[in-house]
C-alpha cells in the first residue's frame, strides 16, 4: 500500500508511554510492542520490520488461534499481511489492538451481540441494591420495563433517604447532583410510587386526595421540590432572623413572599433566597400576561403573613409600617400588610442581607404594581448564589419606591456578602435536607426536572396557627382556594416550645385564578 | 489495491445533569462542573454505549437521552462492522461486562474511551475522561462515592430501554 508507506505515524495512543518521538524510526531494531486485546495486553518485542503475516503468525502461536482468525488494528487502519510494522508506523511502545475472530465467522456476530441484552437482566439481579428487576433490559421498549425497573429504586432511594438523614450534608448533596438520580427522578410514575409510599406522603394523601394529583404532573414535583429546596433556605434564614428581623421590613414582606412562592410560570429561574425574590419582583412587574398562580401564592402567603405579624409581636414598627403604607395602595393594602407579617420571618438572618435586598425591590414592585402580585417564576433551580445579588441589584435601581424612606432603610441592610449568603444557603439548605428526608426527596426530584413548569404555583407559609393538613381549603379562618393543599412543611421554630410558627407549604397544581389571591386575602381579613 | 474503506467514528457526549451541574457544581460540589458526562460512540450507523446491562446499541440518539449535546469527531477507521462486532463482543465478555460497571472507575466513558482507542487510536476528550477524578476531588464527591457508586448501576441502565439495533 505506496499511499501509506511514507504515512506519518500519528500520535499514537498506547497502554504505556513509549518516551519516543514519533517521528523516530528505529529500523530494523527490535521494538516493543503491544497487543491490546478485549481485557488484557501484552508486550512482544519483533523486529521493526516484522512482516504482519508474521507477526501474526506469532500471536496465533501465543493465543492459541488461527492466524486467519487475527484482525490487527492500529490506529484505525487493519493491519494487511504483507505490510512490515515500520511502514505501518509501529514504533516501539505503539498499541496495536488484535481481535480474534471466531471461527464460526459473521454468523456467532450476530449471534453474540444481541447476547448482550439479554444479559442485562442478569446483571441487573446482581445489583447491589439489592433490587431484584429485570427491568433495564434494552431488548424492550415498552415505559413499563423501565417503570417497574424503576419502581424498585424508590426502595433503594427511600433506603437512601434514611440514610441520608444522618449523613452528612455533603452526601445529600452529591446524592441530588447525582446524575442517576436525576435521571430516575425525571420519571413520573417513579416519583409518583416514590412519594406515594412515603408514609407522610400517604398520610397527606388519605386526607387528601387530591395531593395524588400532585404526581401527574412531573412539572409539579418539579416545583414542589424546587420550592422545597428553596423554602428550605428561607425558612432556614427566617429562623435565624426572626427577632432582628421584625423591625426591619414592613416591606420586605413582599419579598419574602416572592421567596417562598414559587409560582409555576415562565422560564424564570427559581432561585435560592434572594434570587427567588428578585425573580418575583420581576415576574410582578410582568406578571400581567401570565396568568398562573403567582397571584395566589403571593396573595395567599401575604394573607398569611398578618397572621403572622399578629403572632409574632416582638415588633410594632412593622406593623406601624405597614399600616401606613395601607392608604396608599388601596389594591395592595392587603398584599402589603400580609406582606409585612411575612417579612420578620423570612427577612429574618442576617446573611439574608440578599432577601432584605430583594424584598425591598419587591417593595418597590409593589408600589409600582397593583393586584397583580403575580408571581410567574418558576425554573431550573438553584442558581449560585453570585447571581442573586446582581438581579436585586438590578431591580433596586430600577424600582421607584413610593416608600422611600423605608425602602432605604432596607437598602443599608443589604451589605451582606454574596458568599456569605450562598454558604448559608447552602448550609442551612443542607441540614433541613437532613431533618427532613421528604424535602430531600422533593428536592431530588427537582434536580431532575430542569424543565420549567408553567401550571404549578407553591408558596410557604409560616402561619401562627396550624393548619388542617391535607385539606385542599383549610377551614380554620384560611379560606384558600381549593386547589391549594397545605402540607406541613415543619413546626420549626428556634425555640420548640414556640407552637406559634408552622409552616406550611401550599402547593397548587392546576392552573391558578388570578382572582384566587383577592379571595385569599379578603378572606383572612 | 483499492484503498480501504474509511468509516467515521464519532462521540456523541450527553450531559446527564441537563445544565443543572453548570448551574450547581459551584454550590454543590464547591468546583466547576460543566456538565455529568455521558459517552457513546458511532459507528457504523449505530451508538454504541456501555451501562450496567453491559454493551449495547441503538441508532444513533435513539437513547432516552434524545439528542446528544455534542458531537466529537473522533476520527475514522478501517474496522469493518464485522470486526466492530466481534470486537465488542469479545470485550463484553471479559472487560465491560454488566455488573464491571462502576460509576466513577468504570463507565461509559471508559468504553468509550477504549473504543476510540481501537477504532481510531485516539482518545476521548480529556475533560469526558477526568470528570470522576474531578468529582472525586472534592469532598463532597468523595464522600458520597459509595452512594453514587450504589446508584450507578441503575445509571448505567437507564438508557437501555431502546432496542438495541444489532
Amino acid at each position: 500500500m505506496p499511499h501509506l508507506i511514507s504515512r506519518t505515524p500519528r500520535i499514537a495512543e498506547s497502554g504505556r508511554p513509549s518516551g519516543l518521538p514519533a517521528d523516530k524510526n528505529i529500523s530494523s531494531s527490535v521494538t516493543r510492542v503491544i497487543v491490546k486485546t478485549p481485557g488484557k495486553q501484552e508486550d512482544f518485542m519483533i523486529a521493526d520490520d516484522t512482516l504482519v503475516r508474521q507477526f501474526k503468525e506469532e500471536l496465533s502461536a501465543h493465543f492459541k488461534c488461527q492466524v486467519d482468525q487475527l484482525v490487527l488494528v492500529f490506529m484505525g487502519r487493519l493491519l494487511q499481511d504483507h505490510d512490515t510494522l515500520s511502514q505501518r508506523g509501529i514504533m516501539d511502545g505503539h498499541t496495536i489492538h488484535l481481535v480474534i475472530k471466531s471461527k464460526h465467522g459473521s454468523r456467532s456476530l450476530a449471534q453474540s451481540f444481541p447476547n448482550l441484552p439479554t444479559n442485562e437482566p442478569c446483571h441487573q439481579d446482581r445489583n447491589t441494591t439489592g433490587n431484584s428487576s429485570g427491568v433495564f433490559q434494552p431488548a424492550r421498549v415498552s415505559p413499563t420495563p423501565l417503570e417497574s425497573a424503576l419502581f424498585v429504586e424508590p426502595d433503594a432511594l427511600k433506603v437512601h433517604m434514611q440514610d441520608l438523614e444522618v449523613g452528612s450534608p455533603e452526601c445529600i448533596a452529591q446524592m441530588l447532583e447525582n446524575p442517576t438520580i436525576q435521571q430516575l427522578l425525571s420519571n413520573t410514575d417513579l416519583m409518583r410510587q416514590f412519594f406515594s409510599e412515603h408514609p407522610d406522603m400517604q398520610q397527606l394523601m388519605q386526607q387528601n386526595p387530591e395531593v395524588s394529583h400532585i404526581f401527574d404532573n412531573s412539572e409539579i414535583l418539579w416545583q414542589t421540590v424546587e420550592l422545597a429546596r428553596n423554602l428550605a433556605m428561607i425558612q432556614e434564614i427566617m429562623q435565624i432572623q426572626q427577632p432582628a428581623q421584625n423591625l426591619e421590613n414592613p416591606l420586605n414582606s413582599e419579598s419574602h413572599l416572592g421567596l417562598e412562592t414559587i409560582p409555576g410560570g415562565d422560564n424564570v429561574q427559581t432561585l435560592p433566597m434572594g434570587q427567588s425574590y428578585a425573580d418575583f419582583n420581576d415576574q410582578m412587574v410582568n406578571s400581567s400576561q401570565d396568568p398562573f398562580g403567582g397571584n395566589l401564592l403571593s396573595a395567599l402567603l401575604e394573607g398569611q403573613v398578618p397572621e403572622q405579624i399578629q403572632s409574632s409581636s416582638p415588633s410594632p414598627s412593622p406593623p406601624q409600617e405597614w399600616q401606613d403604607q395601607l392608604p396608599q395602595l388601596p389594591t395592595t393594602q392587603v398584599i402589603y400588610t400580609s406582606s409585612c407579617g411575612l417579612s420578620p420571618i423570612t427577612s429574618a438572618s442576617a446573611t439574608s442581607n440578599k432577601v432584605n435586598h430583594t424584598s425591598r425591590t419587591k417593595t418597590d414592585t409593589m408600589a409600582q404594581s397593583h393586584t397583580c402580585s403575580i408571581q410567574q417564576s418558576a425554573g431550573v433551580p438553584a442558581l449560585p448564589s453570585i447571581e442573586l445579588t446582581q438581579q436585586p441589584q438590578a431591580e433596586d435601581k430600577d424600582a421607584t419606591n413610593s416608600l422611600d424612606s423605608s425602602g432605604q432603610r432596607l437598602e443599608d441592610d443589604f451589605q451582606l456578602s454574596d458568599e456569605q449568603t450562598s454558604s448559608q444557603i447552602t448550609g442551612t439548605m443542607m441540614q433541613l435536607l437532613l431533618n427532613n428526608p421528604y424535602l430531600a426527596a422533593q428536592m431530588m426530584m427537582f434536580m431532575s426536572m430542569p424543565q420549567v413548569p408553567k401550571i404549578f404555583s407553591a408558596s410557604k407559609w409560616t402561619l401562627s396557627r396550624p393548619l388542617e393538613l391535607g385539606t385542599t381549603t383549610p377551614t380554620c379562618r384560611y379560606l384558600l382556594p381549593q386547589r391549594w393543599t397545605p402540607a406541613l412543611l415543619s413546626t420549626s421554630s428556634r425555640d420548640p416550645r414556640d407552637s406559634n410558627h408552622h409552616t406550611y407549604l401550599f402547593t397548587c397544581y392546576l392552573p391558578a385564578d388570578p382572582f384566587d389571591h383577592l379571595i385569599c386575602l379578603f378572606h383572612l381579613f | 489495491m483499492e484503498p480501504p474503506n474509511l468509516y467515521p467514528v464519532k462521540l456523541y457526549v450527553y450531559d446527564l445533569s441537563k445544565g443543572l451541574a453548570r448551574r450547581l457544581s459551584p454550590i454543590m460540589l464547591g468546583k466547576q462542573l460543566e456538565g455529568i458526562w455521558h459517552t457513546s460512540i458511532v459507528v457504523h450507523k449505530d451508538e454504541f454505549f456501555f451501562g450496567s446491562g453491559g454493551i449495547s446499541s441503538c441508532p444513533p440518539g435513539g437513547t432516552l437521552l434524545g439528542p446528544p449535546d455534542s458531537v466529537v469527531d473522533v476520527g475514522s477507521t478501517e474496522v469493518t462492522e464485522e470486526i466492530f462486532l466481534e470486537y465488542l463482543s469479545s470485550l463484553g465478555e471479559s472487560l465491560f461486562r454488566g455488573e464491571a460497571y462502576n460509576l466513577f472507575e468504570h463507565n461509559c466513558n471508559t468504553f468509550s474511551n477504549e473504543v476510540a482507542q481501537f477504532l481510531t487510536g485516539r482518545k476521548i476528550p480529556s475533560y469526558i475522561t477526568d470528570l470522576p477524578s474531578e468529582v472525586l476531588s472534592t469532598t463532597s464527591g468523595a464522600c458520597s462515592q459509595d452512594h453514587l457508586a450504589l446508584h450507578g448501576h441503575e445509571q448505567g441502565g437507564f438508557e437501555e430501554s431502546k432496542v438495541p439495533s444489532v
